[in-house]
Formats: structure tokens, C-alpha cells, sequence
């Protein structure tokens, strides 16, 4: 499903932020990308969703090169991945349910699927009954779940989560976590950065760390060291 | 598809209630700007009407009575022809009673009083000269021996009533048309500013588009149209200017008295409405190219 061959990463002129990484990442799995901050976590999955471009080496996501696809296609790309950040990037002037509406809006998805997925998604994060909140009328734990269910509203092949649980204390995290397991068991590619020793342990996943842009431990059912 | 279309024109309009001040400001210029637009226009054809008499290097005109014999009109042009030296017998030329009434219907349009006195049998003929040399004094000279000659009514020269209309005309050209293309410039300007202005407030929605795979141009497309609304409706404001403008001007130029020139000044009305829709389309142009830069150089956020 994923797959990074010899991929080099420089920002700037000498900033040095992945180093001739290589992975594979099969359907269906559960990943953690761990390591402390500055160690590439996020530039891989920057890499993934082609927010950033390898200075080397070759990115393949969902059967396509990233790496050597042309900017126009890239679009089509993000729509089979679901984004989840650390700051869940909201929009406040809108509700829960336009929030997650407006992901399939902008893909020109036609009104009565609009009205179908929306209420089906909220349900299964939990927030059926908060649609016509707004972002700061939740607690950060809910926030979390809106951005996922609107990640995943376009039924993503792979959810891309980049530190999901960073702002979260450790019970809410728990349900956050679980959240994402159910998204992993319908069959959707998880691909998660942190540094949450507490969640990696408690998932017991494949964990790939990383330390100053090298991969360091590659290791099925891990745990965080 | 038609989901597409709605979300463009419900965000192109949210957009444009939310930036109301700036937007404002953006119509007004590109109405100012295009307003003077038409202006150079019209000012432009109403000088056209007045010259229209002495286009070609005509320098002097010689009037022929409308009651003046064949053979009286015969003399006349034999005594043009016989100073072949001062008068360019090549290009001399006679405009009969129906030629002459078709120019005066140009040139007296804004003057219903002089031209309902003109009818195709009393208006005079006349004689149009090209001169071949620069010497005023010469071509002078001549005009005073034609008005002598029977049958010839007036003979008028360009020195007196030209010139300096030409000039004048040459100069307020240019200045309008100076002006109008800074102001266009400017109106671009603050359509571009007025569209960045927007992104930048929606920066945030434009993030989560890109992120959640909305194109490019799907993101851009109700900018555009923003853009391209603030341009038209400049038009149509400065359509507006313009006619109340060309009303005022006609309306004040038919009460000066008959015969001073200046009622040549006008313009007719199928001239306007062209001149109109220039306006709607060059308005138009100026929002979409205003909105156009800003929505493809602001689309990184």
C-alpha cells in the first residue's frame, strides 16, 4: 500500500531531515512512526500525502509514484487519505456536521451522499448527537473525533495521523485509539506518527523508530523503547 | 456537477458580503476608471464630428451658393484648377447637394435647429481644397479672390477653425487616455487586493480543501468569479455615469447658438451603446485578470 525506496529528504540547503529511508507498509496494517520530535516522523507522512517532495528516492502510495506525479494529479491522491493532525484543524465558523460535510463538498460529491455519510460517519466517532455544535463548543477529545470522521467521511484507503493523541490526556487518548482500531479493522491503512509511549505499548503494532532521519528499529507487535 | 456550480456561487457571494468595504472601494475605482474609459471614447467621436469637414488636409472649403448655374459652378472649378501651383488639382474635390446634406446630418446632429432649417435643396455645395504649399498667407490670399467669384457664398479655412480644435482634441486625448490606463491599472490593483484579502481569510478552509483533494481550480474558481463580479458591476455603474454624462452634455450643447460649432460635439446614440458594452466587457477583463493573479500567486497556503 505504501512503499518509500532509498528516500532522502533535505529542506533547505543542508537540513538534513530523512536519510535514505526504506519501508514497506501492507494493506490493511496499523504502523507507528515513533521517534523524538525532529527525528522525520512528520516528514514521511508529508511525503506520503505529497505535501513534501524526496529530494531523492522514490514515494509510492496507493499503487502511484508521489514522487514523480504531476502536481494536477495530486488532488485525485489526497482523496484516498485521510489527514488527521495533532491540531485537528477545524474550521470554527462551521459545525460539527458542515465540517465534515465539507470535505465531500469540495470534492464535488452530489448533496444526497452528502446527507447520507455525514450522520453515518459522526455516529460511528460518537457525536450523533453534537451535528450542530460548533469546534469550541467540544472538548479536544471530540475535536479529535470530528477531524477523524471527516478524514475518513471520503472512505480513505489509508488514514494518515500525525501525533492524533499529542494533545489529549491519556483516558480520552484510549478512545481516540480505539477509534482508529475500528478504522484499521474495515480494512483501511493506518499510518500513525507519535510520541506516546502509552499508546504504542498499549497497541502493541508495527513500530518503525526513527532517530535524526534514520530508521533505527523496524519491529512487528512493538512497543516503544 | 450542479453541486459544484452551487458551492461556487453561494462561496463567490458569502465572500463578497463578508469584504463589503474592500469591495466597494474595488467597484468604485474600476467605475471610475472605465467611466473615463468612455469619456475618451465619446470625447474622441464628438472631435471626429467636428473635424469632419477638413479630414484629408482639406485647408479650405469653398461654400457654393445652393441657387448658383452650372456654369457659375463650372467657373469656380476652373479657377481652382487654374492655380495648380497653390491648389492640389488632384485631389480637389466637389461635393454635390446630396453629399453635402449627408455630411451636415454628422455634423449638425446635436443641433436639431440648424439642421431642420437644412434641406438636400438648400444646403450649399462645395468645394474641398487640399493645398500643396505651407504658406497660409498664400492660401489666404486665394480664398479672398474666390469669395469675389459669383455664385460662391463663403469660403472658410482650416487655419480659423481647426487648428486649434485639432490641437485641442490631440491634447485631451492623451490625457484621458493617460489617465483611464492608470486608473485601469489601479482598478486592477485593488480587485487583486481585495481577492488576496479574501484568501487570506480564508486561508484556513483553502488548507483543509487542498488536504482533503480539492483541485486547484475548484478553489480558485469562486475567487475568480468574485473578481470577475466586482469588474462587471464597475461596468455597469461607469454605463450608468456615462449616460447620465452624454445626457447632460447633448442636452447643454443644443441650447448654444446655431453655427458656433461646438453643437458638432455630440455623439449618436448607437456610438453610446456600443461604446457601453466595451465598458461591460473591459470591466469584465479587469476583474479576471485582477482576481486571476491573486487566486493562482495566493493559492499556497
Amino acid at each position: 500500500m505504501i512503499t518509500l525506496e532509498n528516500v532522502t529528504k533535505v529542506y533547505g540547503a543542508d537540513t538534513l531531515a530523512v536519510d535514505d529511508v526504506s519501508f514497506a507498509v501492507a494493506k490493511g496494517d496499523f504502523v507507528f512512526l515513533v521517534g523524538p520530535s525532529g527525528s522525520g516522523k512528520s516528514t514521511l507522512l508529508r511525503l506520503m500525502s505529497r505535501e513534501e517532495l524526496a529530494t531523492e528516492g522514490d514515494v509510492w502510495v496507493a499503487g502511484r509514484n508521489v514522487s514523480t506525479m504531476a502536481p494536477s494529479r495530486v488532488p485525485y491522491l489526497r482523496r484516498t487519505l485521510g489527514n488527521v493532525f495533532q491540531d485537528y484543524k477545524l474550521l470554527m465558523n462551521k459545525t460539527v456536521f458542515e465540517n465534515v460535510a465539507f470535505a465531500l463538498e469540495v470534492i464535488g460529491k452530489p448533496r444526497h451522499v452528502i446527507r447520507e455519510q455525514v450522520p453515518f460517519v459522526l455516529e460511528l466517532v460518537g457525536l450523533a448527537d453534537k451535528q450542530e455544535r460548533f469546534p469550541n463548543q467540544l472538548s479536544g477529545g471530540e475535536q479529535q473525533r470530528v477531524s477523524i470522521a471527516r478524514a475518513f467521511v471520503n472512505r480513505p484507503v489509508i488514514m494518515l495521523a500525525d501525533e492524533p493523541t499529542g494533545n489529549l490526556d491519556p483516558a480520552t487518548s484510549e478512545g481516540i485509539m480505539g477509534l482508529l482500531r475500528e478504522i484499521n479493522e474495515t480494512g483501511t491503512t493506518v499510518v500513525m506518527a507519535t510520541h506516546d509511549h502509552r499508546v504504542v505499548n498499549m497497541m502493541r503494532r508495527r513500530v518503525i523508530q526513527l532517530d535524526r532521519g534514520v530508521v533505527v528499529r523496524d519491529q512487528e507487535r512493538g512497543v516503544y523503547e | 456537477m450542479l453541486a459544484r456550480i452551487e458551492y461556487a456561487l453561494r462561496e463567490t457571494w458569502a465572500s463578497f458580503r463578508r469584504n463589503l468595504t474592500l469591495t466597494m472601494a474595488a467597484v468604485l475605482t474600476s467605475a471610475i476608471a472605465l467611466l473615463l474609459v468612455g469619456a475618451t471614447f465619446l470625447i474622441q467621436r464628438a472631435f471626429e464630428n467636428l473635424l469632419l469637414q477638413w479630414r484629408g488636409d482639406v485647408a479650405m472649403i469653398v461654400f457654393v451658393r445652393s441657387d448658383a448655374s452650372p456654369e457659375q459652378i463650372a467657373l469656380i472649378d476652373g479657377t481652382l484648377r487654374a492655380a495648380p501651383s497653390v491648389v492640389d488639382v488632384e485631389k480637389l474635390r466637389y461635393l454635390d447637394k446630396p453629399e453635402s446634406y449627408a455630411e451636415a446630418q454628422r455634423i449638425f446632429a446635436g443641433d436639431p435647429v440648424t439642421l431642420s432649417l437644412l434641406t438636400p435643396e438648400t444646403i450649399p455645395t462645395q468645394f474641398k481644397v487640399v493645398p500643396l504649399t505651407e504658406d497660409t498667407n498664400l492660401v489666404r490670399s486665394l480664398a479672398e479672390q474666390y469669395r469675389t467669384l459669383p455664385g460662391v457664398e463663403a469660403v472658410a479655412l482650416a487655419e480659423d477653425e481647426f487648428e486649434v480644435i485639432s490641437t485641442l482634441s490631440g491634447f485631451v486625448r492623451t490625457v484621458t487616455l493617460i489617465m483611464s490606463l492608470v486608473l485601469l491599472a489601479v482598478a486592477i490593483g485593488l480587485i487583486w487586493n481585495t481577492i488576496r484579502t479574501a484568501m487570506f481569510a480564508r486561508r484556513r478552509e483553502i488548507e483543509v480543501m487542498k488536504l482533503v483533494g480539492a483541485t486547484n481550480w475548484f478553489i480558485r474558481i469562486p475567487f475568480m468569479l468574485e473578481g470577475l463580479l466586482q469588474g462587471l458591476i464597475g461596468g455597469v455603474v461607469s454605463c450608468f455615469g456615462l449616460w447620465a454624462l452624454n445626457g447632460a452634455w447633448t442636452g447643454g450643447v443644443a441650447t448654444f447658438k446655431p453655427g458656433t460649432g461646438i453643437s458638432s460635439l455630440v455623439v449618436p446614440a448607437g456610438y453610446l451603446s456600443g461604446v457601453m458594452i466595451v465598458l461591460l466587457l473591459l470591466g469584465a477583463a479587469v476583474g479576471a485578470i485582477g482576481s486571476a493573479i491573486a487566486a493562482t500567486r495566493f493559492l499556497d497556503v
